[in-house]
């Protein structure tokens, strides 16, 4: 087993009742990647990311991180999502908690950190995003970006091995779209490893380094972002980048 | 108006007696009426089925059927139960318990209802971005969900409570001496109904005025701390 593979799926399935989601999907992502999963709405790209957290139970196949099978029955899920942070698009910040008691409140239950401790880096976090003067407000007094950027370092306060992001700027306003993004795209720098569901063509060219088209619950194709975007392979990727592309 | 305020000058005494039974039998009732809907709600939301399944029946039973046949249902279904005897504040134990019971069983049901549905109006992805943390269900519920549920369930939970007040005064019919039972010691001595009727529609009201009250600022208490 190769010690850089983080993810490694095999033939992943997903039913809802009768409607088959998620058909087969094999694939590997190593330490570093960042994944970009593009595609039609209704293709599965939410329900495969959600898959990797376990927010939904697989149908069938087989998820490793780390060498462990997550679905194995000894894995508890709790453990495994320490290890892997998620953003989402309604951002989700905890309504009846302060924009620090957002960050602090898994390091202290679940990290089990001091107090002060967990205070110390949560403020060292909202630094890092511009937001250290909103550390005493509520989620319901902050902007779309602002509370996706909150929402970004309370994943990271836990120290993810991976981040998910299941289209973090598809809910904002356009003007808080780039804030979100540069965000996203500095941590991409820095080498986390990311798997990101878009519909942001640029940002998914200029951050992957690699690119999954879905449809229909499937990968259709994968590749480089130059392979994706100069040479789509697939008919149904060509079809799908001339409508998301150069619009007017 | 001048019967009602002289039936009331000479029998203040019975009202009273029985206004204290309603209070202390309503507090009672109240507590463990909440203490079984916490219990049950818990049980209505709970992934494995016999559970969830117990209550729901409980839940459709209990509001399915009158209070005044879950009073008499209980009363004779438990009567080999050895109540303690002798009396609190003026009720016989033995006979009053188990109109609490039946009152607590009866509330239990309507609140976990309310509990249910203040729980389950939380944003589900309040959950998920808990679980996503690293959290367990339980933590998940009882440090994001929970705290965000009970503003939704003290409004319909006041109701209940309020409820509640008004349907001890089924507990006469087990000869509990509560405001309805002295009324109608009341009614009898002075052949004169409706003032008494009066009366008591009065305390009556005075009672969940106050307790609509308390429940008021209580919630005007828990929104603040969200400022």
């Amino acid at each position: 087993m190769s010690g850089n593979v983080l993810f490694d799926i095999q033939g992943l399935k997903k039913n809802f009742g009768e409607v088959e989601v998620l058909k087969g999907i094999d694939l590997k992502i190593e330490k570093g990647e960042v994944v970009v999963v593009i595609g039609p709405s209704g293709s599965g790209k939410s329900t495969f990311i959600r898959c990797l957290n376990l927010l939904e139970t697989p149908t069938d196949g087989k998820i490793l991180f780390e060498g462990v099978d997550i679905m194995g029955k000894d894995t508890k899920a709790n453990l495994h999502r320490e290890k892997v942070g998620m953003v989402f698009q309604q951002f989700n910040l905890f309504n009846n908690l302060s924009v620090l008691d957002n960050i602090t409140v898994s390091l202290k239950k679940v990290k089990k950190m001091p107090e002060a401790q967990a205070k110390e880096k949560a403020l060292k976090l909202l630094d890092r995003v511009g937001l250290t003067d909103k550390a005493d407000a509520y989620p319901s007094q902050l902007s779309g970006g602002q509370k996706q950027r909150i929402a970004i370092v309370r994943a990271m306060a836990l120290d993810p091995d991976v981040m998910l992001f299941d289209e973090p700027t598809s809910a904002l306003d356009p003007e808080m779209v780039g804030e979100v993004l540069k965000v996203i795209q500095e941590l991409a720098e820095e080498g986390v490893t990311m798997v990101v569901v878009t519909h942001e063509m640029g940002f998914a060219r200029k951050v992957g380094t690699r690119i999954l088209f879905m449809d229909g619950g499937v990968i259709a194709e994968e590749g480089t972002p130059e392979q994706i975007f100069e040479h789509p392979q697939n008919e149904r990727t060509q079809d799908f980048l001339s409508k998301v592309i150069n619009v007017i | 108006m001048s019967t009602i305020a002289d039936i009331f000058a000479n029998y203040y005494q019975y009202f009273l007696r029985g206004t204290r039974t309603t209070i202390v039998v309503s507090l009672v009732t109240v507590f463990f009426g909440a203490l079984i809907g916490c219990l049950i709600a818990l049980l209505r939301l709970s992934k494995y089925k016999p559970l969830s399944g117990f209550a729901k029946l409980y839940i459709t039973v209990i509001r399915g059927t009158p209070l005044l046949v879950q009073l008499y249902i209980v009363y004779y279904q438990l009567n080999f139960i050895h109540y303690p005897s002798g009396s609190f504040l003026g009720v016989e134990l033995a006979r009053v318990i188990p109109c609490i019971i039946a009152l607590s069983i009866n509330s239990g049901a309507y609140v976990a209802e309310v509990i249910r549905a203040g729980i389950q109006a939380v944003d589900f992805g309040q959950t998920e971005a808990a679980l996503s943390c690293g959290m367990t269900y339980p933590q998940c519920m009882w440090n994001i969900v929970l705290p965000q549920a009970v503003k939704n369930i003290l409004p319909a939970i006041g109701n209940e409570f309020v409820t509640m007040v008004k349907e001890t005064s089924i507990i006469q019919y087990l000869g509990i001496s509560d405001l309805m039972y002295n009324n109608g010691i009341v009614v009898t001595s002075t052949y004169n109904p409706l003032p008494c009727y009066y009366i008591s529609a009065l305390i009556y009201l005075t009672l969940n005025i106050v307790l609509g009250k308390g429940l008021n600022i209580f919630e005007t208490r828990l929104k603040q701390s969200e400022r």
